[in-house]
């Protein structure tokens, strides 16, 4: 693999050493080790009980965006590449090997032989030309759509033989085929009739016979009881190989239960009654498994610094306040930088993460090292800072009464939203309430469910909005929805026509430049400047990124864990349990 | 015997929502940072040194941040101060809080919670509870009088109410309403909607209590001596369902307490830092270490459990004033 | 008679269609939509379009009214957008799954809490009554939450039963059946042992009541023994007001609950119609609000024939022909 790598693929290299380095690093804590890397012989056979919280919606990928369809198409499906987890490199899969044309814009990649289908049908290049169709194809609006775009354009994929496939991005483009991990290689012999029929998001649904849906990926679907669970058999038509040359997946069976309630996931996990869960596990979790490890029953891992934290943005949108005379203080810098002043980041880890988080001032946490820029301040907290801030833009304490003033003399007071029924997030937002209290500031937390809040931000109906804005991938440069100002992702002010402010189109022209660049240096250096200008303005303020905790039984063995989801099952065909 | 612990049940749950401000130790809003679930303080009268002293407790120290594990720091005790700040009984120390009851995941003490969720709890439950049996009274009562199409109408309504999903509702309310409602106004929709909802199940069963009375003979004798309908239906009928509508008010306040907690997880809650029952005990069962480790949050469900008991033991023996016979 | 049942037919089916149609309507007030929740914070204002379309959340309410009652008149319910299925095709399944635990439940709560409602409410003051009611009052006084969760919670310490589910993933040994009873155990329990609470206090009530009637008084004066008198002459009378109820438990419990079966993960109604709530798939909460008001309809029907048989006095069948 190595003389194939090109200037693409160099920065993965220096990611990927380093990495390696964090997940060493990370994972030395007195919680026990995975079993990664075992020595010996990986066991063959079994059964894998994990749990999922929500039923798929789909067998079909490109018709959810759920967790759940998600995990269902990593199980069956196979992509062109895969992009490691735990060391962010590029590795091959369905494509043996690539090269990249000197000007940086194709890639040509070469197909493994002799693949097929779980049905026994060989798998060409024209199901790959097929999984693009299906991305790109307006009638079905399929849910990869945007997945597979370089600054908002299609790709042109070509077939060159039956087993080369070249890909040509619009534009140069920096993070290079690893969008591609996203897409699955459907079967095209299954598939195409009701792509042309304009109901592929239709087919394969959860009522189709099993037998139809194959794949390319270690598992086929064996049985689906709605409400219960799917349970999957290993293909025995899987093109990849161990190490040792032997068939891959390890694994005979693996079962995926549907269990909607935390708690019982948690007891069941404990009690020896599920292997692993797909999710990390909640702050108030630890204790119970740290007990169940103690005792040898399941084994922990810390998995580090998570690369998301959850932020508090205002609604930037000009004129989206109506006549509200706040709209002079409310959408104002200062009073964003006031309040990352004025709220103690470490009361804020002990209180929502039971101190099991670091603070984050800016959108990437110190875990990302090589995207976190290490030059970015600190900020400090200083409730009398943050007084001052405030009183620069007019807002002081005219009555005297601990409480904070406009220039008009109302109360300075605004509205929170978050989410119901997420811990994390109802907890945070009470830490700011309280922290914003101390400097005269009053806010009300209204708490309501994930659909009620994603209305009103895209509605732009709100003061203010806690909430997660998760990164889908480490590279910034696959992310340009929530850098870039025409973004759907641009959460403090969506899909504007033209850049609001003079720092948006700042950070609009530095991105453009990072994503097209090649050089790994000036893409950081280019990145560095974008977190600076996001500091100094501050559109969400992070505080606290939790720290990642998983847990599964002792029996599982052969293990990668990664602090993405799903932690512990993103290479499901490696996974092993001791017989 | 009985009824006379009922009568003390319930007068203590009033005397203790009344009077929660001055017997709480703790200001209600208060959120103690390192102290998220601690355990209840101990208070003492022994000392180390085996002499007898004024009440006192030790301050909770941290073993385990992540896993919430603490000791008594023995090393300080502090003494408690008594009628001072306007309450009964406190610690003057900030960093040594009395916690009678513990503290929940936000560092607040349950104890002054439960106090202060009292006033919410309990006056929403009964003046929805209320309003339920009045509105059931006189629905099932009118149906079960009258009869015919009046009692057709009167009973599908009832039956809509049952089954429209009442999460849709509280939804469709939270929609059209303010985001921010002040606890005033929160008490007042939830009263209502509750007593909306709890109405036809009282309304079913007075109206197929009267529907029996009235074929009995004191109900025809009354009118046959020329009893107007009303009098008849307020004098006789209805006073006749008065078992029922005891038994019934007992099962609709748990279930309106509990009931808080639902529909403050559609949004239609309590603003901070008002406390209720329902919503705590909706916490507390979000954590499965609660039986486990944390008991002291199901301290809710037990002044339920003694206020619903209480409540049980008056109006039993309220109603029709049954002797035992046999 | 006829004429009265199919009256009351009648009006389970209005009932069914009415229920249906307010979840509709509510469901357009409430904020946000299916597309809204499922494509999450990220989508982009094209996508959503592009999603409204295709599931017609873009037309005006009237609209989508008007074609979801047009079908439903080909007995065709709409279609589940989360699962992309006829609503009509996913109820069925989960409407057995919540009867195998509904009917278990009711059973048990039935055989305990009426008759221990006959023992406390016969003999007042007694110890065994004092014992049973505070008993209905714990139970009466935890949330079914809470329930729930201690039960699974004692169920994992034990290791006696699983914690959730409906049947294993591998059927073991002693055959599916079993593997059934050993799941329904903490469900059932769970919905069970507030019910029975309800019961046995409604029961009481009404036998203490009944004891103090004059009929009751003159039976014991003529010497007619105290277990015949409270099992035969006084129970009759007494059942009255569980029977008004019963038909009520029966409905909403066939509705499904939706604290039990999400935690101990039964794939009933009621978490059907809880994750149905939770994407905004509003023929699916449409459906599931419907087949509820069915199963209710039904409920009251039974209660009422249930009283009329119990005490012909209530019968409405009897005015109707009279």
């Amino acid at each position: 693999m190595g003389q194939i790598l090109t200037g693409l693929n160099r920065r993965l290299l220096v990611s990927l050493a380093l990495a390696a380095l964090c997940a060493a690093g990370c994972r030395s804590d007195s919680t026990s080790r995975s079993t990664a890397g075992l020595q010996g012989a990986v066991p063959r056979g079994g059964e894998l009980l994990v749990s999922v919280r929500s039923e798929p919606r789909s067998f079909n990928r490109h018709a959810a965006r759920d967790t759940t369809t998600d995990l269902v198409s990593k199980l069956t499906q196979g992509s062109l590449i895969r992009v490691n987890q735990v060391t962010q490199a590029v590795e091959p899969w369905l494509a043996e090997s690539w090269t990249t044309a000197a000007d940086g814009r194709s890639v040509t990649l070469h197909l493994a032989r002799d693949v097929s289908f779980s049905d026994g049908h060989p798998f060409t290049a024209g199901d790959v030309l097929f999984a693009f169709e299906a991305a790109y194809d307006e009638k079905s609006g399929s849910a990869l759509a945007d997945v597979v775009q370089a600054g908002g354009k299609k790709l042109v994929v070509t077939a060159t033989d039956p087993l080369t496939v070249v890909v040509t991005f619009p534009s140069p483009f920096a993070p290079g085929i690893r969008i591609l991990n996203d897409l699955p290689i459907l079967p095209r012999h299954k598939l195409e009739g009701a792509l042309k029929a304009g109901t592929f998001r239709k087919s394969w649904g959860l009522d189709t016979p099993l037998s139809e849906i194959v794949g390319l990926g270690p598992f086929l679907v064996s049985e689906y009881v709605p409400g219960q669970r799917v349970v999957f058999a290993r293909n025995p038509r899987y093109f990849a190989k161990a190490p040792d040359g032997g068939a891959l997946p390890y694994l005979d069976r693996l079962v995926v239960e549907i269990i909607p309630d935390q708690s019982a996931e948690l007891l069941r996990l404990e009690s020896g009654q599920l292997d692993m869960m797909t999710s990390e596990i909640a702050p108030d979790a630890y204790a119970p498994l740290k007990r169940a490890a103690d005792q040898g029953r399941v084994r922990l891992l810390d998995l580090g610094v998570s690369r998301n934290a959850d932020g508090l943005w205002f609604n930037l949108k000009p004129g989206a306040l109506g006549g509200d005379p706040r709209a002079a203080w409310l959408q104002r810098d200062e009073l964003r930088r006031a309040i990352s002043m004025a709220v103690d980041r470490k009361l804020f880890a002990d209180t929502v993460f039971f101190g099991a988080g670091v603070p984050v001032y800016g959108p990437e946490t110190p875990a990302d090292k090589v995207w976190y820029w290490p030059g970015l301040p600190q900020t400090p907290h200083d409730t009398a800072a943050a007084k001052q801030l405030l009183a620069s833009i007019g807002l002081t304490d005219h009555g005297r009464d601990g409480l904070l003033d406009d220039p008009q003399n109302r109360p300075v007071r605004f509205t929170l939203l978050t989410q119901k029924g997420r811990p994390n997030l109802e907890r945070g937002a009470a830490v700011i309430r309280d922290e914003l209290k101390k400097i005269g500031v009053t806010v009300d937390v209204v708490a309501l469910d994930s659909g009620a809040v994603i209305d009103q931000l895209l509605h732009a109906r709100y003061e203010a909005i806690y909430f997660n804005a998760d990164k889908t991938d480490l590279d910034p440069g696959t992310n340009p929805d929530f850098w870039f100002s025409f973004g759907s992702a641009h959460v403090w002010n969506l899909e504007q026509r033209a850049p609001a402010t003079p720092w948006e189109r700042q950070i609009d022209a530095l991105m453009t430049r990072q994503i097209a660049s090649t050089d790994e240096a000036e893409r950081q250096s280019l990145y560095a400047d974008v977190q600076k200008i996001f500091f100094e303005h501050a559109p969400i303020v992070y505080f606290v990124a939790p720290r990642i905790y998983v847990a599964h039984s002792v029996r599982v063995t052969n293990l990668t864990p990664s602090e993405y989801r799903p932690q512990l099952l993103w290479r499901p065909d490696t996974v092993a349990v001791a017989r | 015997m009985t009824r006379g612990l009922g009568v003390v049940l319930v007068t203590l749950a009033l005397l203790a929502a009344v009077a929660a401000p001055m017997v709480a130790p703790n200001p209600v809003d208060a959120h103690f940072a390192g102290l998220l679930n601690a355990p209840p303080t101990i208070v003492r009268m022994a000392g180390e040194d085996h002499a007898w002293h004024a009440p006192f407790i030790y301050r909770w120290r941290l073993v385990s941040q992540l896993e919430q594990q603490y000791e008594e720091d023995r090393s300080a005790p502090t003494a408690l101060a008594w009628f001072s700040g306007g309450r009964l009984v406190g610690s003057p120390d900030q960093a040594a809080p009395l916690l009678l009851l513990g503290t929940d995941s936000y560092g607040r003490d349950v104890f002054t919670r439960l106090l202060f969720g009292a006033r919410t709890s309990l006056g929403l439950a009964v003046t929805a509870a209320l309003g339920a049996m009045l509105a059931g009274a006189v629905l099932g009562g009118l149906a079960g009088f009258a009869g015919g199409m009046t009692d057709d109408v009167v009973m599908r309504a009832t039956d809509f109410v049952m089954v429209l999903p009442a999460i849709y509702v509280a939804l469709a309310l939270r929609s059209v309403l303010p985001l921010v409602l002040t606890a005033p106004q929160v008490f007042a929709l939830l009263a209502a909607i509750f007593a909306v909802v709890g109405a036809p199940f009282v309304a079913r069963g007075v109206r197929a209590i009267v529907r029996s009375e009235r074929q009995l003979d004191y109900a025809r004798a009354a009118q046959a001596l020329g009893a107007s309908d009303l009098r008849l239906l307020i004098r006789h009928l209805l006073p006749a369902a008065g078992g029922f509508i005891a038994v019934q008010m007992t099962l609709l306040i748990p279930a309106f307490i509990i009931g808080e907690a639902t529909l403050s997880y559609v949004g239609l809650g309590f603003p901070d830092p008002v406390a209720s029952w329902g919503t705590m005990l909706h916490d507390a069962s979000s954590n499965i270490r609660v039986f486990a480790d944390f008991p002291w949050l199901l301290s809710p469900a037990a002044a339920m459990f003694l206020v619903v008991l209480g409540v049980n033991l008056v109006l039993q023996n309220a109603s029709r004033g049954v002797k035992s016979i046999l | 008679m006829i004429r009265y049942a199919a009256r009351r037919l009648a009006f389970a089916l209005f009932l069914v269609i009415a229920v249906s149609s307010a979840s509709l309507l509510l469901s357009r007030l409430a904020p946000g939509d299916f597309v809204t929740e499922s494509l999450g914070a990220r989508a982009s204002r094209q996508a959503i379009e592009q999603q409204r379309a295709r599931f017609g959340l873009n037309r005006s309410f009237g609209a989508q009214y008007r074609d979801w009652l047009a079908s439903v008149a080909r007995l065709d319910f709409g279609y589940s957008m989360l699962y992309d299925r006829p609503v009509r095709d996913l109820i069925p399944e989960r409407a057995a799954n919540t009867a195998i635990l509904a009917l278990t439940a009711l059973v048990c709560a039935t055989l305990v809490g009426v008759p221990l409602g006959i023992v406390s409410g016969s003999r007042r003051g007694g110890l065994l009554s004092a014992a049973i009611r505070t008993a209905s009052v714990v139970l009466l006084s935890m949330p079914p939450l809470l329930t729930s969760l201690f039960l699974v919670f004692a169920a994992a310490r034990t290791g006696w039963l699983p914690i959730a589910g409906m049947r294993s993933a591998t059927v073991p040994a002693g055959g599916g059946f079993m593997d059934l009873i050993r799941h329904l155990v903490v469900p059932a329990a769970a919905i069970a042992l507030p019910l029975a609470a309800m019961l046995e206090r409604l029961q009481a009530q009404a036998m203490a009541e009944v004891i103090a009637e004059p009929f009751v008084l003159a039976a014991v004066a003529r010497g007619v023994p105290r277990s015949r008198i409270v099992w035969h002459g006084a129970l009759k009378a007494a059942l009255r007001p569980v029977a008004a109820v019963y038909g009520l438990i029966i409905g909403s419990l066939l509705s499904g609950s939706f604290a039990v079966e999400v935690i101990t993960a039964w794939p009933g109604l009621g978490s059907l119609m809880l994750q149905a709530l939770r994407t905004r798939d509003v023929y699916l909460v449409a459906g599931c609000a419907g087949a509820g008001a069915l199963f209710l309809a039904c409920g009251t029907l039974v209660s009422d024939l249930a009283l009329a048989a119990i005490d012909p006095r209530t019968s409405d069948a009897r005015a109707e022909a009279a």
